[in-house]
């Protein structure tokens, strides 16, 4: 198990779209993905789960990637948070 | 993997004074006046649920005196500061005061004399009186408190009210929770959450209900997001429902182990409460919704008293000890004799 702490880049936040590149490819790992932020702890392969965090630009949260493909898992997911999930400039 | 439910928080840590105050007074709709510094209830904050009554600390002893809860003082500790003389009724309110007593409420009509009051006041000890009779106030005061500062976990799953029955449907993402959560809908039960399940347990009960954000929104996959309750309608949807069963689905893999009779009962554990719990196999022509309704109406019918799978066994059993008597017959046809095509 790993867990990395994330801050969130893109100016409009963690709203739906942003949210569902993140599910969609955290869902192609076998790795339990687990985001915790306000002391809760969401599954990030649940778009709602995701998505109920609204996490704002510059809010903090700890990635937790669980299974066999772990490592890969976090490097992809860390990838897509520094492109901003891959939004143009919003 | 088996369903791990998370760490548990509290909702809140503390709540000022004025809160609570306020609350008491708007929601549980009790009278309270404030005696002496009734403005310092802002700066003044309740961090737990339990209640204390300061009469051996008025005494003078000190020991284990849980100063830092609500202090709340009845008719006992009130006549007892009444039987003494003026000096030594200063003394003894001394040795309340002295401690960083969030508030102190004097219940059942009671009142101190004003140079006590100032003694609070200099300190800025909220004080506030109310006609309540004090074991009521307490127990009304308690049970607001106990929900303040009720512990709140979130789970991943779709929770569903199944003929009365509360039903979380646990298992991995994909594995088609919100599909049996709709297709429930479909049969006229109702949603409560999905995706994202916020427990909170008060006393022995484990209340589930969605999230601000999530209320009444359902993940289907490949169609996106879709509104319950616009589509089916308000009878479709709950705030609310106390959590009884929780089903968990997983892949049949030959060897996992299933429960053959329903004799054993599981139990998950969920914040130190033990709630019954089924695995449920996903095989070929399994119908998940129809199991999920007969989950319920067995789940009602033990609670009225019959456990099928006990009379199952009673029959069994009874059966056995006929036969060692030598009594009993071979394998039997259900009816003994066959009046036309009756029934």
């Amino acid at each position: 198990m790993i867990k990395k702490k994330v801050t969130i880049l893109n100016s409009s936040g963690l709203h739906a779209r942003p949210s569902a590149a993140l599910v969609k490819l955290a869902s192609k790992f076998k790795s339990d993905f687990y985001i915790h932020m306000y002391g809760y702890r969401v599954n990030g392969k649940s778009i709602l789960g995701v998505m109920t965090l609204a996490a704002e630009q510059g809010a903090e949260l700890v990635f937790e990637v669980d299974g066999p493909d772990e490592k890969e898992a976090l490097k992809n997911i860390l990838e897509l948070v520094e492109n901003k999930f891959g939004m143009q400039d919003e | 993997m088996p369903f791990t439910p998370q760490p548990a928080i509290p909702i809140k840590d503390k709540i000022s004074v004025s809160y609570l105050v306020q609350r008491l007074k708007e929601r549980v709709h009790i009278d309270l006046v404030a005696c002496a510094a009734g403005d310092c209830g802002d700066h003044r904050y309740v961090t737990e649920a339990d209640l204390t009554r300061p009469g051996l600390a008025l005494a003078g002893y000190l020991e284990l005196f849980t100063y830092q809860r609500i202090q709340v003082i009845g008719n006992t500790e009130t006549q007892y500061i009444e039987h003494l003389p003026e000096d030594k009724q200063k003394e003894a309110f001394a040795n309340l005061t002295q401690y960083q007593i969030p508030v102190i409420f004097l219940t059942d009509g009671n009142q101190l004399p004003q140079y006590l009051l100032d003694l609070a006041e200099e300190v800025g000890i909220p004080i506030y009186a109310t006609p309540y009779e004090t074991t009521r106030f307490m127990f009304l005061l308690r049970d607001f408190l106990e929900d303040q500062f009720a512990l709140q976990t979130m789970v991943h799953g779709a929770m569903v009210d199944v003929y009365g029955i509360g039903i979380l449907i646990a298992g991995k993402s994909g594995i088609g929770k919100s599909e049996v959560a709709l297709d429930l809908v479909e049969r006229g039960h109702r949603l409560v959450a999905d995706d994202v399940v916020m427990l909170t347990k008060k006393s022995s009960v484990l209340m589930a209900s969605a999230t601000q954000m999530s209320k009444h929104f359902m993940e289907i996959r490949g169609l996106g997001i879709v509104d319950v309750m616009s589509m089916f309608g308000i009878r479709s949807v709950r705030y609310q429902k106390r959590l009884e069963v929780v089903v968990e689905l997983t892949l049949w893999d030959d060897t996992s182990e299933v429960n053959r009779t329903g004799l054993d009962h599981d139990t998950v554990n969920i914040m130190n409460l033990e709630m019954p719990y089924i695995t449920l196999p996903i095989t070929p022509g399994k119908n998940i919704t129809v199991i999920a309704e007969v989950i319920a109406m067995n789940h009602l019918l033990k609670h009225y008293g019959y456990d099928p799978a006990k009379a199952f066994q009673d029959r069994i059993q009874s059966s056995i000890a006929e036969k060692t008597k030598g009594k009993g017959n071979t394998m039997q046809r259900a009816i003994e004799y066959f009046e036309g095509d009756i029934e």
